[in-house]
């Protein structure tokens, strides 16, 4: 494998970024104020359900957010690369590709049904001015071969001819082809089965060792994210409320979204009757609410001060909590993790118990 | 009770590049429902499981075998003859989206079956609205907020609902759920599967699961069977917690493997079986139709196909030459 | 339950108010849309009352033959002293009446041959189809001018349904390729499913789905059926009696060499510009079918 030996691994800072959509009642919030570091050569997975803003979040990071959204605030600051927010046509069109490969969600459809995969390799390296197109092509085979594929065939196939898991992999291939650093994978294994999606997730781990990357992952399952990621933040409504090493986020979860989430996750063992739905349901784009913190309504700790005031950071450990109750919870423990080391049941079942009622007795 | 007894279909592709090529969605299927009971097909896309549900439901035709509806044999029946018992048989499809008419009302949409339904019945036309709010609160919705309003103000998992809620108008025996949970958020999932669980339970209908994910099949019901199905075969069959704990079909092994592990919850189990490659239909395997991916083959998997059967030593009934437990399932960290 | 009871003929009377109110939001919505329905009604106006505001037959200056535009005369007069306008306005009964029956037997036979083929499939389809492909291929021009001989298409009636008869045969295709999509879709299956009335499937179901499309090809069927009887009576090929947009222009070219001298121009240019003024206006407002019959965007 020929990686170029002066590029390696791009640390991603976003800060304060928000985007807003027009419609025809005024700019409403996709995202808002979001913080989030990628670690260089490290995979990042961010889950959240529909509406927490997640795929916005995603395209913000290659300033390709269409209209009637834009980038209303923040920076996406790559090593190597700037601010991504400020770039703009000709240096932006060349820097996705060879700075950040991006594979699409729904990857399986979004190749053109009239060319083969080689063709639209071609065409690839043509719009990037790449001199050694031969150069590409093997390069191509190789990281195919690496996936497990015949690349020559692959590359004079056309869409129809591949499953739904090779076309996954032809596009990886296309994110990492052009030597990309920084690589986005929107929904990698949607409309997959299990069986292929675990190829998939091992793909994606092994390519990303070997060719030092930082990944992030983005996905409304939190089961791909923990196999995959080292890195964990959960979106909801537009905001990252949760963020930390997975081990730490699914060993400990503190925000209370991620604990309805993790209980809400059908499993192969344990208790049926422990686990149950999130009451209500996701925020749209139009029922994020402006003030006070965005998961209130389905909350199981809420507070008054929750209605009014933006949800302080918490930082427990390594990880980052958006939470007024964990914020009480940590000032009268004196200590920051709530929940007692161990599974998720003791957790939820210290707080449904009894933890919120002391919660809520603090407050005025 | 819907039984079935040796159901083959073979589809045979039409256009000039496949032309004539033949996939082989079932070969050779029994099945049996009970009353009430529930039931779980589970495997790869392909495997032919939402076939096998379409024919069950009545909307998909099969070649060659029987299924018998309360004892009755649908064969010799006439199309015509058979609609009645299939329609006691209803889809529950994957795609809320689609599944509802964009352009009507759920009122509308509810209003149309219901008002049949009291022609049949005599009931007067009050009992169709008054029905539309009691089943809109059967499956969980506030009739109020549902009915006057479009499929697309509504999200995925009322519009599921809103769905179960139709099929629930011709009062069926069974609903067959194909993926329905598939396109649902996750925090809604569970509230979907546990409907489906409360219906059996307060109206007695059974429930036919069609899924990839093993671990939903879990939430219908702990009484339930599993029919676990590959390249249209049954291979493996039985009570879902036991099949769950202790699967001794390579394929089976596999996909429990393949589900992802809650790091930092739980630990992978020690023996994960990994098939040794993709699923590819155009072979044409004399011997067992997994052979060829299984990391477990002998000689013998590979001339002779293995009937489903009930082995000793296993509770369930399992299609393999060389059944083995194997220790594939993750375990949560930290209990006890 | 406490919810109020939505009684089912209450429900559909607020269903159609809602509807209405949904279709004057998304006319609003563009200032083109209103314009063109503005145009649109106009023109139904002018065909159904206008003639009523001249005597019949029409006054003749004869002191003031190809008259320039002035006051009086708006668009000038004709070769009899003639008002261009009155002509204008007393020949559009005929041209709209024609375009409008074209249309309806377009749209109906073309939706009606179309649902069934696509909704039966098999060898209904095969049969409807080989006649659509049938009547595709017979060329309506010359058709026309053979029927001509035997018929003089003095009622708007004749001359719309005989182009009504030649037009319905690309809606039909369309209609049935969309029928044959629709029907996989679930709703349809599950109607299907439930036991419901072929009828219900396919008045209730599938053709409201396919509602801006058949509105879309209807409105476009009137400006081709306003283009195809003008250009024949333009043509001369038709026997004419009455005033009529067409044969104003053949008068205007033919009598009055509106090509090579000025004096006949006004007579010229006023059908066309009726027809231009009609096409914009049926073009803006095709614009908002889209909205209007899908209840996703009307609400938005």
């Amino acid at each position: 494998m020929s990686v170029t030996p002066e590029k390696k691994a791009p640390g991603v800072r976003v800060s304060g970024l928000s985007v807003v959509y027009r419609t025809p009642t005024g700019e409403l919030p996709a995202i808002s104020g979001i913080d989030l570091d990628l670690v260089p050569g490290t995979i990042t997975g961010v889950v959240g359900e529909s509406g927490s803003g997640k795929s916005t979040l995603a395209l913000s990071l290659l300033n390709a957010v269409q209209s009637p959204g834009r980038i209303s605030a923040g920076s996406v600051e790559i090593d190597g690369l700037g601010d991504v927010v400020k770039l703009r046509g000709e240096e932006l069109r060349k820097a996705r590709g060879r700075h950040i490969g991006y594979v699409f969600q729904a990857a399986q459809n979004s190749l053109n049904p009239l060319k083969t995969v080689g063709k639209q390799l071609l065409d690839l390296g043509r719009s990037h001015d790449v001199a050694d197109l031969r150069g590409l092509v093997r390069e191509a085979k190789d990281l195919l071969g690496r996936m497990g594929m015949d690349g020559a065939r692959v590359l004079d196939s056309h869409q129809h001819e591949l499953s739904g898991g090779m076309r996954q992999r032809v596009g990886i291939m296309f994110a990492l082809v052009l030597n990309a650093h920084l690589v986005v994978l929107d929904e990698p294994t949607t409309a997959l089965d299990m069986i292929t999606q675990a190829t998939i997730l091992r793909i994606v781990r092994e390519v990303h060792e070997e060719r030092g990357l930082t990944t992030l992952v983005i996905t409304h399952d939190l089961g791909v994210v923990a196999e995959v990621a080292d890195r964990l933040a959960v979106m909801y409504g537009g905001q990252v409320v949760e963020q930390g090493p997975t081990m730490e986020v699914l060993g400990a979860p503190r925000h209370p979204y991620t604990q309805g989430l993790l209980r809400a996750i059908p499993r192969l063992v344990g208790d049926i009757d422990e686990a149950r739905a999130l009451p209500g349901r996701p925020p749209t784009l139009g029922t994020i609410p402006e003030r006070g913190c965005v998961f209130r309504d389905r909350c199981v700790l809420r507070m008054d001060v929750c209605e009014t005031e933006k949800p302080p950071v918490v930082s427990l450990g390594a990880s980052i909590a958006l939470c007024h109750a964990v914020e009480a919870a940590a000032d009268r423990d004196g200590r920051a993790d709530i929940p007692p080391a161990g599974g998720l049941q003791e957790v939820v079942g210290a707080q449904g118990a009894t933890g919120v009622h002391e919660v809520r007795g603090e407050q005025p | 009770m819907i039984t079935g007894k040796n159901i083959t279909k073979t589809f045979r592709q039409r256009g000039s590049v496949l032309a004539g090529r033949e996939v082989r969605a079932l070969r050779g299927v029994d099945f049996a429902i009970e009353k009430g009971g529930a039931a779980s097909f589970i495997g790869e896309s392909g495997c032919g499981k939402t076939t096998l549900g379409r024919i069950i439901a009545g909307l998909e035709t099969h070649d060659s075998g029987e299924i018998t509806i309360d004892g009755t044999p649908m064969s010799p029946l006439k199309p015509r003859q058979r609609e009645p018992y299939f329609r006691r048989i209803q889809l529950i499809h994957q795609d809320p989206y689609s599944a509802l008419n964009p352009t009507r009302t759920i009122h509308q949409t509810l209003d149309a079956p219901l008002a049949l339904r009291a022609r049949q019945t005599r009931r007067p036309r009050s009992w169709v609205d008054e029905r539309a709010e009691e089943l809109l609160a059967l499956v969980g919705l506030d009739p109020a907020y549902v009915l006057p309003r479009y499929p697309h103000q509504l999200s995925g998992g009322m519009r599921q609902r809103v769905v179960i809620a139709r099929a629930l108008t011709v009062d069926p025996d069974m609903l067959v759920a194909d993926e329905a949970v598939s396109m649902i958020d996750v925090s809604l999932r569970l509230g979907i599967l546990g409907l489906l669980k409360d219906l059996r339970e307060r109206l007695g209908v059974s429930v036919l699961f069609i899924t990839h994910d093993v671990a939903t099949a879990r939430y219908i019901g702990d009484d339930g069977e599993l029919y676990v199905i590959y390249r249209g075969q049954v291979v493996e069959r039985g009570h879902v917690e036991t099949i769950i704990s202790d699967p001794v079909h390579p394929y089976t092994q596999s996909l429990l493997s393949a589900i992802p592990v809650l790091h930092g919850l739980e630990q992978p189990g020690e023996q994960p079986v990994v098939p040794t490659e993709a699923l590819d239909e155009s072979h044409h395997d004399a011997g067992c139709l997994f052979a060829r991916r299984c990391p477990f083959r002998t000689e013998r998997c590979e001339s002779e196909l293995p009937v489903l059967g009930r082995a000793e030593g296993t509770p369930q009934e399992h299609a393999c030459f060389h059944p083995e437990r194997r220790s594939v399932v993750a375990t949560p960290i930290g209990r006890g | 339950m406490t919810a109020p009871v939505i009684a089912a003929g209450g429900g559909r009377a607020a269903l159609r108010r809602n509807f209405w109110r949904g279709v004057w939001r998304v006319l609003k919505r563009k200032p083109s849309r209103m314009l063109g329905m503005v145009i649109v009604l106009g023109f139904a106006f002018m065909g159904a009352f206008g003639p009523m505001f001249y005597p019949d037959p029409l006054p003749r200056d004869t002191a003031a033959l190809y008259a320039p535009p002035s006051w009086e005369h708006p668009f000038g007069t004709d070769f009899e002293g003639t008002d261009v306008l009155s002509l204008l306005v007393t020949g559009s009964r005929y041209v709209l009446l024609t375009a409008l029956v074209t249309a309806v037997i377009t749209v109906v036979l073309g939706a009606a041959i179309g649902l069934f083929a696509g909704f039966r499939r098999g060898r209904w389809d095969s049969v409807l189809m080989r006649i659509t492909d049938m009547k595709l291929t017979i060329p309506g021009l010359p058709l026309l001018l053979v029927l001509s001989t035997i018929w003089k298409f003095t009622s708007a009636f004749e001359m719309g349904l005989v182009l009504g008869l030649l037009g319905w045969g690309g809606v039909a295709r369309a209609v049935r390729s969309q029928t044959l999509s629709l029907r996989e879709r679930g709703f349809i299956e599950a109607a299907r499913g439930l036991g419901l009335s072929t009828t219900h499937i396919v008045g209730r179901e599938l053709l409201p789905s396919m509602a801006p499309f058949i509105a879309m090809n209807m409105l476009i069927a009137v400006t081709g059926a306003v283009y195809a009887q003008v250009g024949l009576f333009f043509l001369g090929v038709l026997p004419f009696e009455a005033n009529n947009w067409g044969v104003m222009l053949n008068l205007a070219v033919f009598g009055g060499g509106a090509m090579s001298s000025p004096a006949a121009l006004p007579y010229l240019m006023a059908p066309l510009l009726a027809i231009l003024l009609l096409t914009l206006g049926i073009v803006l407002v095709v614009d908002a079918m889209d909205e209007i019959f899908n209840p996703r965007l009307r609400e938005e």
